[in-house]
């Protein structure tokens, strides 16, 4: 079973495609969803996302994913409920007031993240970090420090919620009840901040010291054998991204729903 | 007492880990179980303590099941050592590290404060030092210690003894003991044989998530196709001990039986003095003494 942000194997034209044209691509529809505020062209990167997800057998992650995303976007919609008096007034707030525009706005925070999230997280269930990083020095040029950075940070987010996982298990053996209020919760999971720091920086000091003694700071852009040729199904990918972003501007100037 | 009862565990949900497993934790035993990796022993350790919910059967402490038991009820009754202290440690001092047990289930009292303070006396332990800057042996011990100042009836141990060095894994260990000796039931997961032979009063052996033998350590490690079974290497003594007796038809009972580099050395050193001597009671005498011995660990 693959954790969170943990590759998964497959044989579809996501998997096949070129890592970094996968991620410019999906930058690209994060900038389409920011530059837009048309339910129309979001509702069409979300059937964009459906599709993806289908095509490369991962609707069980996506759905996960947006209904995480949903429900951090949550608290956002809610700060644009009460901060955000606009259109007509439905209640009205010692500070100002909930307005017909409020409650759009907090709808489009929801749906906007939800659709510029799912190509991102995406990307990394379908594209190995090795490759990742490799693409990035030979394609983009990035140097192989930078790079190895990117791809470590996203490599220890699942192993780091596996040690958290733990700890919280070794303080419920010691008779600590993690159930309750939400705020509870955080108050008892404050503490085990501290344990989760120290392995981390233990083990950020550990992988550090295996590249040193394995030769990192030699590596260099040649050093990878494997090529990242971009062919036609990237171009593809990103003119259809850019396409995306063109739609998304072109929306906002017409004024589309 | 802790009983399963035809307890089948999954982590998925899907792939049973724990396959059917039936056996009993008497009060004040001392149970090492043994296997190798993924045999499924760290399961029935999270079993025991309601970290982990059977998905078959049922786990019994003291006749209650686990699932209907809370966590702070549960870990009155069963303390947890971890492999790693490092995830168990979590607070800015030793003397806070000792009270957040107590502090977990609403008990931290004078009486507690009392208790920390016996604790640390008979560790030894610095009470406002950092504990993450102790070393690897030491915070195990605070691992170790910060379980015992709750005086559970029931210690889990799983492989308390990974990553210590000789000194340290007797240190553990004696203390191990010595709460066995004062009526503590102990439940160990242990690869380190030589621990297991030394220490264990019971073994469960297990692979693929099922017991394939359980009983007296000193029964269970002569038997030859379970230890094969599990892949396991006999503790040296015991091994020296089974070949003697194999090879050598005249082997005094006393050196075959031999569990410990001591027994052993006495034993030899009686059937010197015996062929030396020809006195047939001094191997009589030493094979009741050292079989006394065994019974008694």
């Amino acid at each position: 079973m693959n954790g969170f942000l943990e590759y998964v194997p497959g044989d579809s034209f996501l998997h096949h495609m070129n890592p970094v044209a996968k991620l410019a691509a999906a930058f690209l529809l994060v900038i389409a969803c920011f530059a837009t505020s048309s339910f129309v062209v979001l509702a069409l990167v979300i059937a964009l996302d459906a599709f993806l997800a289908l095509r490369c057998n991962m609707v069980r992650q996506t759905l996960g994913l947006a209904r995480a995303v949903a429900a951090f976007s949550l608290l956002l919609a809610l700060i644009a409920i009460l901060f955000t008096p606009k259109g007509a007034v439905l209640v009205a707030l010692p500070w100002g007031y909930i307005g017909t525009e409020s409650i759009v706005a907090a709808v489009r925070i929801v749906v906007r993240l939800v659709a510029c999230a799912v190509p991102l997280f995406l990307v990394f269930y379908v594209t190995k970090l090795t490759d990742m990083a490799n693409a990035m020095c030979k394609v983009l040029h990035v140097p192989y420090k930078y790079a190895f950075t990117f791809t470590s940070t996203v490599r220890f987010i699942p192993v780091f919620m596996n040690d958290m996982a733990a700890i919280m298990e070794a303080q419920t053996a010691r008779g600590v009840e993690f159930d309750g209020s939400f705020a509870r919760k955080v108050r008892l999971m404050v503490p085990l901040c501290v344990p989760l720091l120290v392995s981390s920086v233990r083990k950020t000091n550990s992988a550090a010291i295996a590249a040193e003694v394995r030769g990192f700071n030699l590596r260099t852009r040649e050093s990878g054998y494997k090529e990242y040729p971009l062919g036609g199904i990237d171009a593809a990918a990103v003119a259809a991204s850019v396409v995306a972003v063109a739609l998304g501007i072109a929306a906002n100037v017409v004024g589309l729903l | 007492m802790i009983e399963f009862v035809n307890v089948s565990a999954a982590y998925d949900g899907e792939t049973p880990v724990l396959r059917d497993v039936s056996l009993t934790v008497n009060d004040g035993d001392f149970v090492a179980f043994v296997g190798t990796n993924g045999a499924g022993k760290s399961t029935t350790m999270r079993l025991m303590n309601g970290l982990l919910k059977p998905s078959e059967g049922t786990v019994l402490i003291d006749g209650v099941p686990t699932s209907e038991l809370r966590t702070s009820e549960l870990a009155r009754r069963v303390g947890f050592l971890f492999q790693n202290p490092d995830r168990q440690i979590c607070c800015q001092t030793v003397r806070e590290e000792l009270m957040f047990g107590f502090a977990a289930q609403g008990r931290d009292d004078a009486e507690a404060a009392r208790r920390v303070d016996e604790v640390i006396e008979q560790f030894g332990f610095d009470a406002d030092a950092e504990p993450f800057l102790l070393n690897r042996g030491t915070r195990q011990l605070l691992a170790l210690a910060s379980i015992i100042v709750m005086r559970p009836p029931v210690i889990i141990l799983d492989e308390p003894t990974t990553g210590l060095d000789f000194r340290e894994c007797e240190k553990v260990m004696a203390l191990v003991a010595q709460l066995h000796k004062e009526g503590t039931t102990v439940v160990m997961v242990c690869h380190d044989m030589e621990v297991v032979a030394d220490y264990a009063c019971r073994v469960v052996v297990m692979t693929q998530g099922r017991v394939v033998d359980d009983g007296p350590t000193f029964e269970v490690l002569r038997r030859a196709d379970t230890l094969a079974q599990a892949h396991l290497v006999l503790p040296q003594i015991l091994d020296v001990a089974q070949r003697l007796e194999r090879e050598l038809p005249a082997c005094p009972s006393a050196i075959a039986r031999a569990m410990t580099v001591d027994e052993m050395a006495r034993a030899v050193e009686a059937a010197a003095r015996k062929t030396g001597a020809g006195a047939d009671a001094d191997d009589a005498a030493l094979s009741a003494a050292t079989n006394k011995e065994g019974e008694a660990r």
